[in-house]
């Protein structure tokens, strides 16, 4: 009987959200408020990283709100939503990328392997040689290719002399699965790559750092199908070294490339679950709403 | 209990074409109904031409059901359903496939109708066909209402209704045994007689198979082949 | 259907209209390129056709003796009394001898201004390079007096009566005679460049101005280039954006607007009257065409660090570098370029400037060619702005020839800008 009420004041509130000519606007607050707990499984067995209470504030506008999540070992996990919802803050906190914006707050416990990477301890420069990260436009420096995927090296340090670099920069792109496209031009500039070359090379760069998480913002969205398919299908393979966040905005993508999903709204984390079963069943009605495309 | 809506897509062309396909499933739905009720009083009235009729209905029931696929296949293609959508049409190209069988034995009907309507002293006993083909008839309807309306808790208990018929078939079938023991001059008779009943058993399986559908449909559970109590306790 | 076509009828009504005004905005363009580039087209022509005389100069072939006498030195003379010689006694001596018939005192006077002051300088040149000339007669070609270029360059109207100008009769019948016997030649000037500044408009030259002009720059801009970027890189990329670095970003803007005369006023100020150096020196120039040069250098490099795409910030700082890194590995050499533009017009501003050199006193008169930073020196544009102003003919085209010695300079430092940019200059 209880839960029934709630679940149609959810109905209510939501609708009213949709349906812009209510009068009465409500405070992203309030919207958040009735959301109630996130469904789903947010713990796994074997967390790589892990999010509890996390709560981001730029200046006095809360973007995310307490959000427990787990990354797990060797998995990929999506994370999808609305434009605004957070996905990408919650991605960029992860390996402290916000820290260069002075206005963001962070609170809330986040781990990597047990550690807290907002803690006293933790250098958010080495953080991000764990947390490696792509982003939404392929951003390769002008620079070589060579010069591209030996920078992360030769910034820590993680090789002892030219031969060494040189097997790093070669494994990585392999890796990355770009080098028989790359291997005669090495010493060519990274920008003269097509869109989803450009992507592999950036991926190739942050593997280079040995990583053990691999953040990506909506890696494909610049990207043409062939070249996204090649991204989707590497980043299958990445899976079985590394863990992988990866934001898109294609549900199809976190379809086809994650094991778990997670759906965001408003800043909640509203569902996560394996991608099978919120791909067919989802429980919220939200997040069916988003992934059979009813708004958003 | 959840609600279930296929509408308010952002792409509303999409409402239309889930809207469209939907209506032609119940279309079918009610052309095949139509069909087990001639098919049923056309045997019970020596009707050929009623029989004969139902089987003309069997042509329109398969272009039905090339139809529907044709368009579910192009919805698959285009829209890429998910979730509660990809449920819709996966419940859809199913349901017709069993529409369809519902029509080839609503056929087999009439056929045997027609043959009996051309032969001489036939017996009388077949009318006890009409109290098990009443009931297949109901529950074919009433599982088409739950496809209609997506209704769980309906569906649920018609499904409920499938052992029943079980039990009927099994009667009738001792009936026409001891029938023929009496009478071995109708053995001829009695097959088809068994031929009709078990075309209607078939059609109270497959309208239980609709009902299942739906709940998969609505529950995102797939109960087939499940204990249906347990299955009803968990979820409703 | 009906509405298609009337939306085609009124757009058809007014296409018409639309490109007349398109087409006439452009020939509006093209008037303003076509008038600017005619009232370039015309500077360049007076300038060069006043100053290019001034690139030759003519030459007097005469037989000279240097006999010990005239030039009144003993048998043993020493460097000193080689030194004060008196060469132009020989000169004279010579030109008598050319012209034999000349015996008024009047005339004599005329005759020997035919012949540079500067002449006698060569021939002090000649002998104390080789002491063992004295005794012996040569032929040597000596640069001709500023009277005489200026009438064989043909700004001499002879039409006029000789009392109204200052070149006479009698001379033109000589030089006539002289160029009759092929004895007058026209060369290239090497005193142009080789010379500093003098009273002798056929003596002066611009190598001193020029040296000047170089050393101020030079001081300019060995001050002002580190300051002025790391003052846009700490603001751009380091600085908290509070209400402070706001009013410094105010304040950085206004300089750029504070007229040129005030830095001077501040230079005279500071450096030399509170820090005493020395006066006229390319340094205090320097310095103050630094704090001139500075916010436009600021400001520019800001707007070049802004423009560097975010994205390779994120990439950098994505890798794990820290700020720092980021700044000096990616975001600085992709502003290079845009910073470069900048200084270069800083740079540009500063060696066109006159005012706040005037008033620390780069405007003396000053014949050295300056060596070292704090040797007293003038620049370029003041030197134009001095030339200008003497009454000698002879100056009106080494003021030409100044200014197109300018324009060269800066178009020197142009296409090194160019070619700098063009280096650094990445895509991405």
């Amino acid at each position: 009987m209880n839960d029934s009420s709630t679940e149609a004041d959810t109905e209510k509130l939501v609708s009213m959200n949709i349906d812009q000519d209510i009068p009465h606007e409500q405070t992203v607050e309030e919207i958040v408020a009735s959301l109630g707990d996130t469904v789903g499984q947010t713990r796994v067995d074997n967390p790589k990283m892990s999010c509890t209470d996390v709560n981001v504030f730029y200046a006095d506008k809360q973007a995310i709100f307490g959000v427990d999540l787990d990354i797990a070992d060797n998995e990929v996990i999506s994370m999808i939503g609305p434009s605004g919802c957070g996905k990408s803050t919650l991605l960029r906190c992860l390996n402290r990328m916000n820290d260069t914006i002075p206005i963001c707050k962070v609170t809330g416990d986040l781990t990597l392997d047990g550690e807290n990477i907002y803690g006293k301890n933790t250098d958010p420069v080495l953080l991000r040689a764990r947390v490696g990260m792509v982003f939404q436009k392929p951003n390769p420096f002008p620079k070589s290719i060579y010069e591209n995927v030996a920078y992360g090296p030769r910034l820590h340090g993680l090789s002892r002399n030219k031969a060494d670099l040189d097997d790093i920069v070669v494994t990585s792109l392999k890796k990355a699965g770009i080098y028989n496209e790359v291997k005669d031009r090495l010493d060519q500039p990274g920008t003269g790559l097509s869109g989803g070359q450009q992507q592999r090379l950036c991926i190739a760069r942050t593997i280079a750092c040995s990583p053990e998480v691999i953040l990506m913002d909506e890696p494909c969205s610049a990207l043409d199908p062939i070249a996204t398919a090649k991204i989707e299908e590497l980043i299958d393979e990445l899976r079985e070294n590394y863990s992988i966040a990866i934001v898109t905005h294609s549900m199809q993508q976190a379809a086809r490339v994650s094991q778990r999903t997670a759906y965001f709204h408003l800043g909640k984390l509203v569902e996560v679950g394996g991608t099978d079963d919120i791909f067919t069943n989802p429980k919220h009605e939200l997040t069916e709403n988003y992934i059979t495309g009813r708004f958003g | 209990m959840k609600r279930f809506n296929h509408e308010g897509h952002t792409a509303h062309q999409f409402d239309v074409e889930l809207n469209d396909v939907k209506h032609k499933v119940m279309n079918m739905g009610g052309l095949v109904e139509s069909m087990v009720h001639n098919g049923l009083e056309a045997l019970m009235n020596m009707d050929a031409e009623l029989g004969k009729q139902v089987s003309d209905d069997d042509r329109r029931a398969n272009q039905f059901e090339l139809d529907i696929d044709e368009d579910c296949t192009r919805i698959l293609a285009r829209r890429q359903p998910a979730a509660s959508d990809l449920r819709l049409v996966l419940t859809i190209i199913k349901t017709i496939s069993d529409l369809e069988r519902i029509g080839d034995e609503a056929e087999k009907l009439g056929r045997i109708s027609v043959k009996l309507a051309n032969e001489v002293d036939v017996p009388t006993y077949y009318k006890e066909l009409r109290h098990l083909g009443d009931h297949v008839k109901t529950m074919l309807r009433e599982s088409l209402d739950a496809f209609t309306r997506m209704d769980v808790e309906a569906a649920f208990s018609t499904a409920a209704k499938d052992e029943a018929i079980d039990q009927e078939y099994a009667t009738f079938s001792r009936l026409l045994i001891s029938h023929m023991m009496e009478n071995p001059r109708h053995v001829s008779h009695a097959l088809d007689m068994s031929w009709c009943a078990r075309s209607l058993e078939r059609i109270a399986d497959h309208s239980c198979n609709i009902c299942e559908y739906v709940i998969y449909l609505v529950e995102g559970k797939d109960i087939r082949h499940a204990n249906l109590d347990d299955m009803r306790k968990k979820l409703l | 259907m009906n509405d298609q076509r009337n939306t085609t009828e009124i757009v058809q009504a007014s296409i018409k209209r639309r490109y007349a005004k398109e087409k006439r905005f452009r020939l509006y363009g093209l008037i303003a390129i076509i008038s600017s580039l005619a009232f370039l087209a015309m500077l360049i022509t007076t300038i060069t056709i006043r100053g290019l005389p001034a690139f030759t100069q003519n030459f007097i072939q005469l037989d000279i003796t240097l006999d010990q006498k005239t030039l009144g030195l003993g048998d043993e003379p020493d460097i000193s009394a080689l030194r004060k010689a008196n060469y132009n006694g020989t000169i004279k001596n010579s030109l008598l001898a050319e012209f034999p018939d000349v015996t008024k005192r009047k005339d004599k006077k005329l005759l020997y201004k035919l012949v540079s002051k500067g002449g006698q300088y060569d021939l002090q040149k000649k002998v104390m390079a080789d002491p063992e000339l004295i005794g012996e007669s040569m032929t040597v070609w000596l640069p001709v007096g500023d009277d005489v270029h200026t009438y064989l360059k043909g700004d001499v109207d002879i039409t006029l009566p000789e009392k109204k100008r200052r070149f006479k009769d009698i001379q033109v019948g000589w030089i006539d005679s002289l160029q009759e016997n092929g004895q007058i030649a026209k060369r290239f000037n090497k005193t142009f460049f080789e010379s500093g500044d003098s009273r002798e408009p056929e003596l002066a030259g611009i190598r001193g101005a020029l040296f000047g002009s170089m050393l101020t720059l030079v001081v300019t801009l060995a001050l002002s280039f580190p300051v002025a970027v790391a003052a846009a890189l700490y603001l751009e990329e380091f600085a908290p954006k509070n209400r402070w670095t706001d009013l410094i970003e105010v304040n950085i803007n206004n300089l750029a607007a504070v007229p040129s005369i005030v830095f001077g006023l501040l230079g005279l100020a500071v450096f030399i009257n509170f820090f005493h150096l020395p006066r006229s020196a390319p340094l205090v120039g320097g310095l103050v065409l630094s704090l001139m040069t500075l916010p436009t250098i600021i400001i520019s490099s800001r707007a070049a660090l802004k423009s560097v795409p975010p994205s390779i910030r994120d990439a950098a700082l994505g890798l794990g570098a820290s700020n720092l890194q980021v700044v000096f590995h990616h975001v600085l050499p992709l502003a290079m370029p845009g910073i470069l533009t900048g200084t270069i017009i800083g740079m540009a501003q500063a060696l066109g400037e006159t005012a706040p050199l005037l008033m620390i006193g780069m405007v003396a008169f000053i014949v050295d060619v300056p060596t070292a930073i704090t040797d007293p020196a003038t620049v370029l544009p003041v030197q134009i702005f001095q030339w200008a102003d003497l009454p000698e003919k002879g100056f009106v085209e080494k003021t030409s020839a100044a200014i197109m010695v300018l324009l060269a300079f800066l178009i020197v430092m142009n296409a090194l800008a160019v070619y700098l940019r063009k280096k650094f200059e990445r895509k991405w």
